[in-house]
């Protein structure tokens, strides 16, 4: 990066920044301060050109004081003492007025966190320069057709104290690549996002995304109806994390609310499927502790078809009469707690394989503008986009015009005769990171198709 | 009285220009946004959530070399400034081997201005116990009505001073202040969620308003209303499938018209500049007055200058006045939400919509407030027009491809339609078409009584994503032949 932003704060300084920030909250009452601080740039093509290109830093400080239970929290975008001092001024004077919460938890008490790796300084450090070099690659490789997608580096550093005395930070950095691939009737599209910039591989995403658009032209129409699918992992990824955000939230489960609320203990899915959410996993962004300042570890959601258990923040935790899993988002949070680092685990078989067992069925490679149709039943909508092809006899036979999908996660996950072997990760709107594998599923539904 | 930004704004935006300027670029644009903001979301008798924000930065964008470059950071001091415009310059030069130079902009005259939203009652100087006294009171009312498991209200309340400056000479200061206000009421039973809400789902309306458009809601007295509605539809039968005549309400024409007529008519996805994320448009800069979109009752503007609406300012992030866009009369289309690159594409001035979600982010083409035009037809005239039907109302969900054509939409509630008045309640409402065919299906929009501007604070664009405020006026409308189904 260049030096006009400061690459990393760093643990020391950042440290000692949290640790008078603390000092100047507590003149308040107890109180919590987080910081979530972001640089980086993301340089963005279009059609084979570069168009937008930017670079910025982003600082957030929560300033959360507590009187008499209630927790009353205020932001700043500045790393100055006294603009903190201000912003506990003022999340003091909301708690004083507010009425009491009985699901009131008060601050993490100081745990030991777990070790993880994340951060890689080359591609912290990265500049305009070095995504330049990147996407020269891309467009090169993908012409004669046209590229468009993006290349994004940079950091994050996260830093909780509180005057419990819980003090941690933790530093990652991140490398992602979108590229979509345009014929001239089909598309084709590749992803990946990692810890390093070494660790994307443009060149095999290229290859991938251009080898979809020149399979799909020409592509035709089938009638909507229920298909067998070969979902690829980026469409698996959107299925997981919207069963996260629907299922595995602690409060939606006390509420009633969850497609699980009262089934845990029961068979939820085929025997296939586990799906876990683990922070620590070093293949996906890892991360030590929640923005609560609780503890991360491995929570197993789903074990071989049955429901194991949900997430929970404190605030949750205390409602159920049980302990935080590390689920907790910055306060103040009404939403409640959310799987952020799910992984759907891997089966035995190559995608080719699950591939070779389908007799006649539709390939998708993705989904786009997925929505909740049906929140207690995680019947949710979208489309296929960049790559959606027709299946007879274990081969991709033509491209297919998209198709709209409606379709309960669930019902999915109990119709899957098969898991793919290798997991990529994937990211969808708001949801964090998922690692998910490719899935074959019977009888997936779609509901109409589109001209394209 | 003239509105002056602070020194402060002023000293950190010059800083930037003149660096930039030394270090070659041939065009700057220095925005300095200071925002603050106030959230607040009761849930039951309890607050949960007071979150009062303050960010300031500034961000730096340059044509140097050809070249767009960007950058933004937190601080104003001299040193960040001109690091910023600095960083700019190095941005825009590693892109010039793999832009497309040189970048053209539509002409705007340089102007001096200053401006504000109107408002009565400044919404961070009222008393915060005022505010969660009718929040709570709301949450109240709904917990008395035997069903509700989850009874929230929720406040939001923007204010953003931006000052612009560039290096063709303008100098504009604005402060918009943004407020809004909700109740949702939840009803569970068996695996059935319901939810009803007011004014509107997603945390309610919201309008460029002070205070006094969060009391003229009237939340309290709805809440009755809307917690029974929530607990009624338990039991309310499934919305039955097929094709028939539909009524949407205005909340739900808003996000129709969003989905299906904004966003495709963005003039930098027609021309692809969001194709590797949002996705494309089924319009072609060619289709402008050939196009037919929809029936003649259809008639589209993009509106700058609506009193009130989310999308409403002096002059946008390029220094663009406000203004008015015809974007489909009768039917036809014949315009598009632009900026000054993307008009320039086509030989076209400038449509005024250039708008960035903050100091760290870069303008992009955005809705101001897109509205669909009123009819002549009362609600009840809607109704007996449609004689057999579905009027839905609400939204709940919203799914369209990626060229937007292809669409679905859920909403909270709808009544049957028998003989031109409304009959039993129906859950889970969903309808579903495409586009032109769909605005094609237009037979009558609301009358100007029935017409009121929704505000959307959500609307997502862009890598890094920016979430934007717009708005649309909207009335309630009838479509005919329209496929209706449930969301199970």
């Amino acid at each position: 990066m260049a030096e006009e932003i400061p690459v990393l704060l760093g643990e020391e300084r950042l440290l000692e920044f949290l640790e008078g920030a603390v000092q100047a909250a507590r003149h308040y009452g107890p109180a919590e301060v987080l910081l979530l601080r972001a640089a980086g740039g993301l340089t963005r093509f279009s059609r084979g050109h570069v168009h937008q290109n930017t670079a910025k830093e982003e600082v957030e400080v929560r300033v959360a004081v507590e009187r008499e239970g209630r927790v009353g929290v205020a932001t700043t975008s500045s790393l100055d003492l006294g603009a903190v001092r201000e912003a506990a001024a003022r999340a003091a004077e909301a708690a004083r007025v507010l009425p009491p919460d009985p699901d009131r938890a008060g601050f993490a008490p100081p745990r030991p966190f777990p070790e993880v790796k994340g951060f890689d300084a080359a591609t912290a450090a990265s500049g305009p320069g070095e995504r330049a070099a990147v996407v020269a690659e891309v467009l090169s490789l993908c012409r004669p057709l046209p590229a468009s997608g993006y290349l994004e580096t940079g950091l994050e550093e996260v830093g909780i104290a509180n005057s419990l005395g819980l003090m941690a930070h933790h530093a990652m950095s991140r490398a992602g690549l979108e590229i979509l691939v345009e014929a001239e009737d089909s598309t084709g599209y590749a992803e990946s996002v990692s810890s390093s910039l070494s660790g994307l591989d443009p060149g095999a995403m290229s290859l991938k995304a251009l080898a979809k658009a020149e399979k799909g032209r020409n592509p035709r129409e089938v009638p909507p109806g229920a298909y067998d699918v070969l979902l690829e992992p980026a469409a698996v990824g959107t299925l997981v994390q919207f069963l996260g955000y629907l299922a595995f939230d602690g409060k939606a489960y006390l509420e009633g609310r969850s497609p699980i609320s009262g089934r845990l203990g029961e068979k939820v899915a085929s025997e296939l499927v586990t799906l876990v959410d683990d922070a620590l996993d070093p293949r996906g962004l890892p991360s030590p502790f929640d923005f609560e300042g609780v503890p991360k570890r491995k929570l197993v959601l789903i074990e071989k078809g049955i429901a194991k258990a949900v997430c929970h923040d404190l605030s949750s935790a205390r409602r159920a009469g049980t302990e935080s899993t590390g689920h907790g988002l910055p306060r103040p949070n009404s939403e409640g707690p959310v799987p952020l680092h799910l992984r759907l685990e891997p089966g035995t078989e190559p995608e080719q394989a699950l591939l070779s067992r389908m007799e006649r069925g539709i390939l998708v490679t993705r989904f786009h503008y997925s929505n909740v149709l049906h929140p207690k039943r995680a019947v949710i909508t979208g489309m296929t986009r960049d790559g959606t092809f027709w299946v007879e006899e274990g081969e991709i036979k033509y491209g297919l015009k998209n198709l709209r999908f409606a379709q309960g996660i669930l019902d999915a996950l109990a119709a899957t005769e098969g898991v793919g072997s290798e997991l990529e990760l994937v990211k969808e709107f708001f949801f964090g990171i998922t690692q998910a594998p490719a899935l074959l599923v019977r009888g997936f539904r779609f509901v109409s198709t589109t001209t394209f | 009285m003239a509105l002056e930004a602070p020194t402060e704004f002023v000293q950190a935006a010059e800083t930037a220009l003149e660096a930039a300027l030394a270090g070659g670029a041939t065009h700057v644009e220095a925005r300095v946004v200071r925002e603050e903001r106030e959230s607040l979301s009761v849930e039951g008798k309890a607050v949960k959530g007071v979150e009062r924000a303050e960010e300031i930065g500034i961000g730096v964008r340059v044509v140097a070399e050809g070249v767009w470059g960007f950058a933004g950071v937190p601080r104003l001091d001299p040193g960040s400034a001109a690091g910023a415009a600095r960083l700019a310059l190095e941005v825009a030069r590693s892109s010039r081997p793999l832009a497309r130079a040189p970048v053209k902009l539509a002409p705007v005259a340089p102007a001096t201005a200053s401006w504000s939203t109107s408002y009565q009652r400044d919404p961070f100087q009222v008393p915060l116990d005022e505010k969660v006294s009718l929040l709570t009171a709301a949450t109240r009312a709904m917990l008395e009505v035997k069903g509700v498991v989850l009874a929230e209200a929720m406040a939001d309340f923007w204010k953003r001073s931006t000052l612009l400056l560039t290096s063709e000479g303008h100098r504009i200061y604005e402060v918009i202040l943004h407020t809004g206000a909700g109740i949702q009421a939840t009803a569970v039973e068996g695996d059935e969620v319901q939810v009803r809400s007011y004014p509107s789902s997603f945390r309610g309306d919201f309008a460029a308003a002070g205070y006094e458009f969060v009391e003229a809601l009237r939340l309290v007295q709805e809440a009755p209303r809307v917690a029974e509605e929530a607990v009624a539809l338990l039991k309310a039968e499934e919305c039955p499938a097929g094709e028939t005549n539909l009524v949407i309400d205005g909340q739900q024409v808003a996000l129709q018209l969003h989905e299906s007529v904004g966003h495709p008519l963005e003039l930098d996805r027609i021309l692809g500049s969001e194709v590797g994320f949002a996705g494309a448009s089924f319009v072609r800069p060619e289709d402008r007055g050939r196009l037919r979109y929809g029936s003649a009752a259809m008639n589209v503007v993009a509106d700058a200058t609506s009193p009130g609406g989310l999308g409403t300012f002096a002059y946008d992030d390029e220094g663009t006045p406000a203004q008015r866009v015809i974007l489909v009369e009768e039917g036809v289309l014949q315009g598009f939400l632009s900026s000054r690159e993307d008009a320039q594409a086509l030989g076209l001035p400038s449509g005024g919509a250039a708008r960035a979600a903050g100091w760290a982010y870069i303008p992009l083409v955005r809705m101001t407030n897109v509205n669909l035009e009123p009819g002549e037809a009362s609600l009840e005239e809607l109704l007996e027009m449609a004689g057999e039907g579905i009027f839905m109302a609400t939204n709940r969900s919203w799914s369209i491809d990626d060229r937007r054509v292809n669409f679905n939409f859920g909403c909270e509630v709808a009544w049957e339609i028998k003989r031109g008045r409304l009959g039993r309640m129906l859950r889970n409402p969903v309808y579903t078409g495409r586009t032109t065919e769909f605005w094609g299906k237009l037979a009558a929009v609301g009358s100007p009584e029935t017409w009121k501007l929704w505000g959307t604070p959500n609307c997502g664009k862009g890598q890094p994503e920016q979430v934007a405020r717009v708005g649309h006026g909207t009335a309630p409308a009838l479509f005919l032949g329209v496929q209706v189904g449930s969301a199970r």
